[in-house]
């Protein structure tokens, strides 16, 4: 119950930032572009179609964590704002954890709102041009959404997680954005690396190797969570992928959040 | 109500880590229902004397209590209202939800949070301000909002840092008869002032700390017993932190 008072004003000082006004425009231009590129391409109208308007959620939901989210907590610091919560009686884990519901909180409710407006443009798509939309699967859709909003408030955990030592925003907006870019791509670069790159001219020292495994398993692999490509051409997606990334997703946010806990309960705010 | 025992803190500052002694072994006792004025110039260790009460900073010796309990047990603080210097609250939030926050926080219900809310607006002059958002406040505006916010949970124990600085006479007014008010309900106020008048006007005792050492702790009545103003008073205790000696 202590957490839903923090939880509460995070998620309404974030719905009501202006920030979001601007993102939400960003999207429904990215909607429009959507409906006009894909019927450019009449024989793939509905693949690019739901490629294009979730890959519309995923950029929107960036712009959302990297420029909203981590103010949510940054500005605390950087203003002072954290006093007037913590000389409540609340201690720092409590502080840290109502914080992180609210950015949560905030995530899934604009996603959901971009979603419905994604889903309104496949919908008109495939009510115009319902030849092209042979494979077609709702549920792989959802699921895609779903997991991008899961990869998202991972992606806030991190920040979170960066915010607890670090001294400005704008570090914390820099680790959280390089995190993403080697998240995103260490899964592909460690195939790369383990398979058999001198086939294609490329050489692999056993030090890259060896920083390429690290950083694999350091960093959260957030390919995991996208798989886009799969919601376009209705391809299968097992039980057991989608469970295990779930799992891997709640471990990663735990440890994070726990870990960003542990490091506020010792910062000092002079 | 509020006890220091030996606390001292030390901060690193800039690139080289020099260290400089922001409080050394100060201990104080400000019993129940005492008005107790803290004052010193500037970087005396004021603020962080308070923030180390409100557990914002840690001291490295030393123990602090409020109404018998650990300052770093966040229990301490369901009994004390905080205003801090130069408040700064959400932008997006009203004075209404800052409020809600406050009482929720410390274990109010919503309907007693209404009613303490709408006597605490009226008292701090907010009524027609309250469903504004925080960030069209004027810094006299945030003082007000942080008083009531304060107070939402009728604190035993209300601390204030510099409650008055930059506010205008009409703003002073009202933070010192609020005070006076306080002093009435047998509050504990522990308020920290570098302005002489406000130590003199508002306070049962006083102390003066001077580069993070507490140099004199009196009952105003005894501070100005040869007939000396409370300016004297501190000039003599900085020129004696300064030079050693005494004018």
């Amino acid at each position: 119950m202590t957490l839903w008072p923090v939880a509460l004003i995070t998620f309404k000082e974030g719905i009501r930032n202006k920030a979001l006004y601007g993102i939400t425009l960003i999207a429904l231009m990215l909607f429009g572009a959507t409906a006009l590129i894909a019927t450019m391409i009449p024989r793939e109208v509905g693949k690019v179609s739901i490629d294009m308007a979730l890959s519309t959620i995923s950029f929107t939901g960036l712009l959302l964590v990297f420029f909203v989210g981590i103010n949510l907590i940054a500005k605390d610091l950087d203003k002072r704002t954290i006093y007037t919560v913590l000389s409540r009686p609340i201690s720092r884990s409590q502080y840290i954890f109502g914080k992180f519901l609210g950015m949560s909180l905030l995530i899934i409710v604009t996603m959901s709102a971009l979603s419905v407006m994604a889903m309104s443009a496949i919908v008109l798509l495939k009510a115009t041009h319902a030849e092209y939309f042979g494979r077609f699967s709702w549920s792989l859709i959802t699921l895609a959404i779903l997991f991008n909003m899961l990869m998202l408030i991972l992606l806030s955990a991190i920040s979170f997680f960066f915010a607890s030592f670090t001294t400005s925003s704008f570090i914390t907006l820099v680790l959280t954005i390089i995190t993403y870019i080697i998240g995103h791509s260490i899964s592909g670069v460690k195939a790369l690396v383990e398979s058999s790159p001198q086939e294609i001219g490329i050489t692999v020292s056993p030090v890259t190797l060896k920083m390429v495994k690290a950083a694999y398993y350091l960093f959260p692999n957030l390919s995991l969570f996208d798989i886009k490509l799969q919601a376009a051409h209705a391809l299968t997606v097992t039980s057991s992928f989608v469970m295990w990334t779930v799992v891997y997703g709640l471990v990663y946010i735990a440890l994070a959040i726990t870990l960003a806990a542990l490091i506020f309960r010792k910062k000092e705010f002079p | 109500m509020i006890t220091i025992q030996g606390i001292s803190k030390e901060f690193k500052e800039g690139i080289a880590g020099k260290r400089v002694m922001a409080l050394e072994g100060l201990n104080l006792e400000i019993k129940r229902g005492e008005v107790f004025g803290f004052l010193g110039p500037n970087g005396a260790g004021k603020s962080t004397t308070i923030k180390i009460l409100m557990n914002l900073i840690y001291s490295d010796t030393g123990k602090a209590e409020i109404g018998g309990k650990d300052v770093r047990n966040p229990e301490s603080r369901k009994i004390v209202g905080y205003l801090p210097e130069n408040p700064y609250f959400y932008d997006y939030l009203t004075a209404d939800e800052l409020l809600w926050f406050g009482g929720k926080t410390a274990g109010m219900v919503s309907k007693t949070i209404r009613t303490r809310s709408d006597f605490l607006i009226n008292k701090v002059d907010l009524q027609n301000a309250r469903k504004r958002p925080l960030r069209t406040y004027s810094k006299g505006m945030f003082q007000r909002a942080g008083l009531a916010l304060a107070l939402i949970h009728d604190p035993d124990v209300v601390i204030l840092d510099e409650p008055m600085s930059g506010l205008d006479p009409i703003g002073r007014k009202m933070v010192g008869d609020l005070l006076i008010e306080l002093k009435g309900e047998g509050k504990t106020i522990f308020f920290s002032s570098h302005i002489l008048n406000d130590i003199e006007r508002f306070s049962d005792r006083a102390g003066i700390i001077i580069g993070g050492k507490l140099r004199l702790v009196d009952t105003l009545s005894n501070l100005l017993s040869d007939g000396k103003n409370l300016e004297e008073v501190f000039m003599r205790e900085v020129a004696i932190s300064e030079k050693g000696t005494s004018l």
